[in-house]
């Protein structure tokens, strides 16, 4: 996350309301002074000891633009470029010819907001189109704030219909509909310090099957419970500013999970600066995975997976993040991440057994204009 | 498929901790918002809050990028907002 000398004057940030997995939203308690447009493109690659995965290239695109002093409108539009080989069950990988499968996405969405005194409201849709997979979601989030501005609540209520038709025609027209509720609390806590709890609850039904996994078998329902908390502090002595994240996930399939992420943003002369992070994920297994060899613990009528995605291991991501302002309202920056996840990582032991570790890496370059 | 009853058990088994995890979070976010007696900052002392770096997912593209990417490796996702819709990656 990149910073800049100096201070954006009526720039306050209420609630953050992201889209998991897809886009973060505006928050601010006014309209923004200006709009501005963002381009960014993200490598990706992952493997496992003796073999390469899959590579992702995902060019995006993202706009902001005030329309109005009290409304704003903001968007992106997202390609998924896909191929390589992933695993058919825990290390085993897909592909007869062991080359792998090509496959895209496209996604794109739309949100306006409007401004008040006191508050706002949000309406956003988005869609996404995969060769197998489609997905339309609605939402609305409405963000109250007192009047000196420094306590905001969010509230938000998304839905969201998918389709799934897959494996070759095996699986045609299975549906999966989710309900999402968020409440959060901003409270500016001194001159230099901010936090933010949010809690989702999500609620789903239909197909969570994969069907491209061996065997795999998942519940008709899932449940998610997600506690964020996020604070961040800034230190003029050093004119720095620490970030710091947690998350705990109650998950119905089992899967719960801790997040621990921390950061530095250090602004450095002539424009640039810098953001080192770290950041530790550990989860448990889901109730219906079963470890090597696959079919073990497999039961007609009940679910199961071989799914590593679902095993009980811990993951590192180390990164960092370079950033530079030019001239007439641009910047550049680049990210560069590293992610390994193992079993024997996960936070207390019992993590799962039997499993090759997990790498990654992604690089991500991007430019903005302001306007 | 719908839930066995091995799935039932296990969902009581843990239903205590998870009650407890619970209401723990709510406390936070019960405290946070019992703020009221702490001396926030007047207006003309907020110039450092406006630092980009001070805000939460200033870059907007980037997180819904790096977001993605973990909910297609890890087993489920959530807390930063909703509405986004699904996709094959999970």
């Amino acid at each position: 996350m990149a910073a800049t000398r100096g201070p954006r004057p009526g720039a306050l940030l209420a609630a953050a309301l992201t889209l998991p997995g897809v886009v973060p939203q505006a928050v601010a308690q006014s309209v923004p002074d200006t709009g501005y447009i963002q381009f960014k493109y993200l490598d990706y690659r992952d493997w496992q000891p003796g073999a390469r995965r899959m590579r992702v290239e995902n060019p995006g695109l993202f706009v902001l633009k005030p329309l109005s002093e009290s409304l704003v409108i903001e968007g992106s539009l997202v390609y998924d470029g896909m191929s390589g080989a992933s695993p058919l069950y825990f290390n085993a990988l897909s592909g007869a010819s062991g080359e792998g499968v090509t496959d895209y996405r496209s996604a794109g969405d739309v949100r306006l907001t409007k401004y008040f005194d006191r508050f706002s409201i949000g309406v956003g849709v988005a869609y996404s189109h995969e060769r197998d997979y489609i997905s339309r979601a609605g939402s609305i989030e409405v963000r109250t704030w007192t009047a000196d501005k420094n306590r905001t609540y969010a509230f938000g209520f998304a839905g969201s219909a998918d389709r799934i038709s897959a494996d070759e025609g095996a699986v045609q027209g299975e549906r999966k509909n989710v309900l999402d509720f968020l409440f959060g609390i901003t409270q500016v806590l001194s001159p230099t310090s901010i936090v933010q709890s949010n809690i989702t609850y999500s609620r789903g039904h239909g197909y969570f099957t994969d069907p491209y996994k061996l065997l795999d078998n998942r519940p008709d329902h899932r449940r998610i419970l997600a506690w964020l908390t996020r604070y961040n502090e800034h230190f003029p002595s050093r004119d720095g500013t620490l970030q710091l994240a947690y998350r705990y996930i109650d998950d119905s399939f089992g899967a719960d999970s801790n997040m621990l992420e921390v950061a530095w943003v250090q602004p450095l002369p002539h424009g640039w600066s810098v953001r080192p992070s770290l950041r530790y994920y550990t989860q448990k297994s889901a109730f219906f995975y079963f470890g090597p060899p696959v079919g073990s613990g497999l039961r007609p009528g009940e679910p199961y997976t071989a799914d590593t995605r679902l095993s009980a291991f811990g993951a590192w991501t180390p990164g960092i993040l370079v950033a530079k302002q030019l001239d007439d309202g641009w910047s550049v920056d680049l990210k560069l991440e590293y992610y390994e996840q193992r079993g024997s990582w996960r936070l207390g032991g019992d993590g799962s057994e039997g499993l090759l570790p997990f790498s990654a890496r992604w690089i991500q370059v991007g430019v903005t204009k302001t306007f | 498929m719908s839930s066995s009853a091995s799935a039932q058990r296990w969902a009581c088994a843990n239903l205590k901790m998870k009650a407890l995890r619970i209401v723990v979070a709510g406390l936070v976010i019960a405290a946070l918002g019992g703020c009221a007696s702490y001396a926030p900052p007047q207006a003309w002392e907020k110039q450092y809050l406006a630092l980009p770096a001070m805000q939460f997912d200033a870059d907007k593209l980037d997180a819904k990028n790096i977001q993605h990417v973990y909910f297609s490796k890890e087993g489920s996702a959530g807390g930063y907002g909703v509405g986004g819709g699904g996709c094959g990656c999970n």
